[in-house]
């Protein structure tokens, strides 16, 4: 018997034993296994992980050694010293390309994260305790929102600008990341709050405050579990635009800031040399980015579909 | 209704008042870690310090309390308050209002909004509406696809391609074959032309619209397949009406209120967009003030913008409420 055939057999006496206990989150696993797409996406961003994690495994070259008798060497393909070539200050292209994934994707992880937290224990106080912590919280929601999360980050980078953080990994992305953070979590919130609103009335989550549940163990045992699906699909797609924000940044020079290396930096430092000649500066960071956005977008849409058992 | 739009007002003149305040405290904030925004004035010559009291004075920045951090500076911020109540939102570096220059760069900026909303409702009605007529079908499964990819490509990226790659290509080949200065090589121009403005801001404020268009697309398919499955329909359908006229009589109609209003909400988001696309393709609209602003650290500018661009924010969520509210009678305030 081959394997897949193995699998399919286990499978099909697995679901046979346990019919009824399938959970949504064991059929939106189910449903994701089982798209293409969705599994090249995955391996997309598990290979970009893989870079920003251990960049050294990809390149021996060091990003910070340039000389410039070797600028603008066109790719020369693997196996000689600069596989992707070098930019205009004759770095090599290979070694910017790993390290410079770090900034970019932590960045995104980090921002989506910490504006996932706070959007999650805001929406669910509002949602479950309501009165004037919900007035307090959805007026600060409404305060935030009138700023559109690009302008509110051009405003307070050009402002900090002069402060100076130090040069480690998390140093380097501290203000960007403080900045979306701050102008990011207010979507999250919302939507948590509409749907406790919609979960904490539900029979269960009565009976569960009848048997004697604490306040926290309804709200994180019981509310929390569903009313956070409709926002984990929102996350994929969050992380996606931040990555593409952190290239805006990086374009008005008020993001990730030199000498660290991010592909925001990459691509605004090669968009000039494509018309000279030497589109392969532009169009290797900018690859990469897409890449990267477009397997999030995929699982992100995947995700949504998986999640919502209105669709099937 | 009256009572809804009063009461509707008051909220969003508190809203304005605390995004204000909030724009204060961290400006503020920004000025105590940060040294003082008057030297940018100078820029690398050193001022005696009675230039640098006069500028500071200028500017408002005099107050001692920029020199003690974590003091929010309520003085300061009532006299803010007071000059943006007579309509005085401070000067760029060089002096010029900043009313003055938002007021000759917002039609610009409103021109290429008209392209974008045209675009967005374009392809969003199209797209959207045959999705939903042939749901489940290939051609509901292409336009997914299209508008998976379209999410995919971020306007900064497009921008960005299309000014660096392309647009100097085509905007010779458009010069070869039809003629330096006719229409189709202004369409192609990388940069804005005050004489054009039209046919400049045309392929930039197609990419803008089309960057933002998945989600209408998306929203077009999601509410007409309600309507599909509305009882108004079957009836439509049961009377014997032709397809055609059930379909733009019953379902387009009912199902354009929330893309109307979806219009305004993604105001906020398409503000972001005309930033990037005005600053990647040197429109001289807000957008484009406010991303120069940004590169030569005019921080009053900034400030300027910003605050005038979140009072318009304001006002359009107010406006939105309130359409809505007359479009849809389902809807009930009081």
């Amino acid at each position: 018997m081959t394997d897949a055939a193995a699998g399919a057999v286990a499978d099909a006496v697995s679901e046979a034993a346990s019919p009824a206990s399938r959970t949504l989150t064991a059929d939106a696993w189910r449903t994701l296994r089982r798209r293409p797409d969705t599994i090249v996406a995955a391996a997309i961003l598990a290979f970009f992980l893989v870079v920003v994690a251990f960049p050294g495994l990809f390149t021996s070259a060091d990003p910070q050694h340039c000389l410039i008798t070797e600028s603008k060497l066109r790719p020369q393909g693997f196996g000689a010293a600069h596989p992707f070539g070098t930019d205009a200050f004759g770095c090599d292209m290979l070694a910017q390309l790993a390290y410079g994934a770090r900034p970019s994707l932590l960045l995104a992880l980090v921002v989506v994260g910490v504006s996932l937290l706070i959007g999650v224990v805001l929406g669910l106080l509002a949602g479950y305790y309501l009165g004037w912590i919900d007035a307090l919280i959805s007026r600060s929601i409404e305060v935030f929102l009138v700023i559109p999360l690009l302008l509110a980050a051009l405003l307070l980078l050009s402002l900090f600008r002069n402060v100076s953080v130090g040069s480690g990994t998390f140093n380097v992305i501290l203000l960007p990341a403080t900045v979306l953070t701050m102008f990011g979590w207010m979507g999250y919130a919302r939507y948590i709050r509409a749907s406790v609103l919609e979960a904490k009335n539900l029979d269960y989550v009565t009976a569960a405050k009848v048997l004697g549940a604490s306040d926290l163990r309804v709200m994180f045992r019981h509310v929390l579990p569903n009313a956070i699906s409709p926002v984990t699909a929102l996350v994929p797609t969050s992380i996606a635009g931040i990555i593409g924000a952190e290239a805006v940044l990086a374009f008005l020079g008020i993001g990730v800031r030199p000498p660290a290396i991010s592909w925001g930096i990459m691509i605004s430092n090669g968009a000039e040399w494509v018309t000279g000649g030497y589109p392969h500066l532009l169009l290797f960071p900018l690859g990469c980015l897409i890449a990267t956005v477009l397997s999030l977008v995929v699982l992100g849409d995947a995700l949504r579909d998986a999640l919502d058992p209105r669709l099937r | 209704m009256g009572r809804y739009i009063a009461r509707r007002c008051l909220q969003a003149v508190l809203t304005l008042f605390l995004v204000v305040f909030a724009l204060h405290l961290l400006t503020t904030l920004a000025i105590q870690l940060n040294g003082n925004p008057a030297l940018a004035f100078f820029g690398d010559r050193v001022p005696s310090a009675s230039q640098l009291a006069a500028v500071e004075a200028r500017y408002g920045l005099d107050d001692p309390c920029f020199d003690q951090p974590g003091n929010p500076c309520l003085g300061p911020f009532v006299d803010r308050v007071s000059a943006y109540l007579h309509g005085d939102f401070g000067t760029n570096l060089r002096g010029r209002d900043v009313t003055d220059i938002v007021a000759t760069a917002a039609p610009n900026t409103l021109r290429l909004f008209c392209i974008v909303t045209i675009t967005w409702l374009v392809l969003g009605m199209t797209l959207g509406s045959v999705a939903a007529r042939w749901r489940g079908r290939a051609v509901d499964h292409g336009i997914r696809l299209t508008s998976v990819l379209i999410d995919a490509f971020p306007v900064f990226v497009l921008l960005v391609v299309y000014r660096y790659v392309f647009s100097v290509p085509l905007s010779d080949w458009a010069e070869d074959r039809f003629g330096r200065g006719s229409l189709p090589a202004m369409w192609f121009r990388p940069s804005f032309d005050s004489d054009h403005p039209w046919a400049t801001l045309l392929v930039p404020g197609i990419l803008l619209g089309l960057a933002g268009s998945a989600a209408f697309i998306r929203l077009v398919r999601a509410s007409q397949l309600e309507s599909y499955s509305g009882e108004h329909v079957r009836t439509a359908r049961a009377k014997g009406l032709p397809e055609r006229h059930v379909i733009t009589h019953h379902v387009v109609r009912n199902s354009s209120v929330p893309v109307v209003t979806a219009v305004g909400l993604t105001f906020a988001d398409a503000l972001g967009g005309a930033v990037i696309t005005e600053g990647l393709m040197n429109i001289y609209g807000m957008g484009g003030v406010l991303w120069e602003a940004v590169r030569a650290s005019d921080v009053s500018l900034v400030v300027g913008v910003v605050t005038i661009l979140a009072i318009v924010t304001v006002v359009v969520m107010i406006v939105v409420d309130i359409a809505y509210a007359a479009l849809d009678p389902r809807i009930r305030y009081d």
